[in-house]
């Protein structure tokens, strides 16, 4: 693991500052093109025309946003690129770039391929996305993938256990409908839909920079508990037209139509989830005033009438409110 | 749902505004509250950050494999369902599948060449690029 030395700057400063970009490319028409797509994007563009020069802009002027790297980029100012030679000063920037910062977020264009199967590159930079095609808004979408992973790695130590306990705890809510799937499940699905979102504003979850990358997630984790809540419950009013039929004494069939469900709760579910709710409170046997504030807010009521009912000053109430939620949440994890 | 149930709204409000007050909380607070469970906040951290970046590799994965086999997605067209994520070759029209919780990957496109692809590397300069 890196040290945490080596991160860049908190998430919280990506929404507030001027996003910034490091751009190494020789070919002029192709520089002006990639600085005025990383322009629209919002970012303030340095440029360098050889790996020696963007080496050194990166020194002196690091952190950047993202460093897009030609992969056939010339060593140094009046060097000329031998085609038919193997390629090494993009790539060999690219890993001078990472030892000096491990977790840069860094693209590399390699236009002269149709794949990112055929550019050669060291084990070390697999991961570092390619830009094969530079059109359909392609760089927009690798530099969301960069904004992306650099947000995880600028999440604090706290930012990190809030997730998990916020994940922890809609996972709690969900009882039986999580269908055996914990907090890891959920923000890993909260997480893979905002990736997929990278990829188009109208599919997965698309973030919005001008949101908490943590609110984004927790926002995206509650609509995905919400969208198994609702899957589980119309799994569980399904029911065969075989099942709903009833032959009655003298052998005759009566309607299914007869026993759709009506807006009332069917017994079971609604016993099911008695259940559930019991189950939630029974976890707070051995405290009472813990099973009061529980038993108050599923009665409706608001944290002041229930501070006013049982007489909890604030501290006592925060004091309480931290009970429940470790106990609901560790009940979760197990 | 086609009923009101008040029992299950009440328990999903009341755990809605607990999973809310955990984001409230401040830094130290929440260090605290993990300390006191006698658990290492660190450790614990380091673990949501693995879920998330294992969600990455994963579809990475998924996309690599693809890719070295041929294979063209349209990641577009990443069918959601619970816990599996559905799409196909638009080249050979093979089905690729995979699930977030196990991380399995499993379909025809993950186990044969794209029989539509070009099999021939094309490596290109322009003359103008010096």
């Amino acid at each position: 693991m890196a040290s945490p030395e080596c991160f860049p700057p908190p998430t919280r400063s990506i929404n507030a500052s001027p996003k910034s970009a490091l751009l190494v490319e020789n070919d002029k028409s192709l520089s002006s093109c990639f600085k005025i797509q990383l322009e629209t994007e919002g970012y303030a563009v340095r440029s360098a025309s050889n790996s020696e020069e963007g080496l050194r802009l990166f020194r002196d002027l690091n952190p950047f946003n993202v460093v897009l790297i030609n992969y056939y980029i010339p060593p140094r100012e009046g060097v000329g690129i031998d085609c038919l030679a193997p390629q090494i000063h993009g790539v060999q920037l690219a890993m001078a770039i990472r030892d000096i910062v491990p977790l840069q977020g860094i693209i590399i264009a390699a236009l002269d391929y149709t794949s990112a199967a055929e550019v050669p590159r060291p084990p070390e930079l697999m991961r570092v996305p390619l830009l094969i095609d530079n059109g359909n808004g392609e760089l927009r979408r690798l530099l969301e993938k960069v904004e992306v992973s650099r947000a995880i790695e600028a999440l604090t130590v706290s930012e990190k256990l809030k997730l998990r306990k916020f994940a922890e705890l809609l996972v709690r809510r969900l009882g039986r409908a999580a269908g055996g799937e914990d907090w890891e499940d959920l923000l890993k699905e909260a997480f893979l839909r905002t990736w997929i979102g990278t990829e188009s504003r109208h599919k997965g979850r698309h973030w919005n920079k001008k949101v908490d990358f943590v609110r984004h997630l927790t926002e995206t984790m509650r609509s995905i508990s919400n969208s198994w809540s609702r899957q589980r419950s119309s799994e569980r009013d399904t029911y065969l037209v075989s099942e709903l039929s009833i032959v009655d004494a003298d052998g005759r069939e009566n309607s299914p139509l007869d026993s759709v469900a009506s807006k009332d709760a069917p017994a079971d579910q609604d016993l099911i989830e008695s259940d559930e709710m019991d189950e939630v409170v029974a976890l707070f046997d051995q405290d009472l005033e813990a099973k009061q504030v529980l038993r108050g807010r599923l009665g409706g009521l608001t944290d002041r009438e229930i501070k006013k009912k049982y007489r909890f000053d604030e501290k006592r109430y925060v004091a309480i409110m931290k009970r429940i939620r470790e106990l609901l949440g560790h009940r979760a994890h197990a | 749902m086609p009923y009101k149930n008040n029992n299950n709204e009440h328990l999903a409000k009341v755990m809605n505004e607990l999973a809310d007050s955990v984001l409230g909380l401040s830094d130290e607070t929440i260090l605290a509250e993990v300390r006191e469970a006698g658990v290492d906040p660190y450790e614990e951290a380091e673990r949501t950050r693995s879920v998330l970046r294992d969600a990455v590799e994963l579809l990475e994965n998924v996309n690599r494999r693809l890719s070295d086999l041929g294979h063209t997605i349209n990641s577009n067209y990443w069918q959601t369902r619970r816990g599996g994520y559905h799409n196909d070759c638009l080249n050979c029209g093979a089905s690729v599948s995979f699930t977030t919780a196990t991380g399995e990957m499993r379909g025809q496109a993950l186990r044969a060449q794209c029989p539509a692809s070009d099999q021939y590397t094309m490596y290109r300069r322009e003359a103008s690029r010096k």
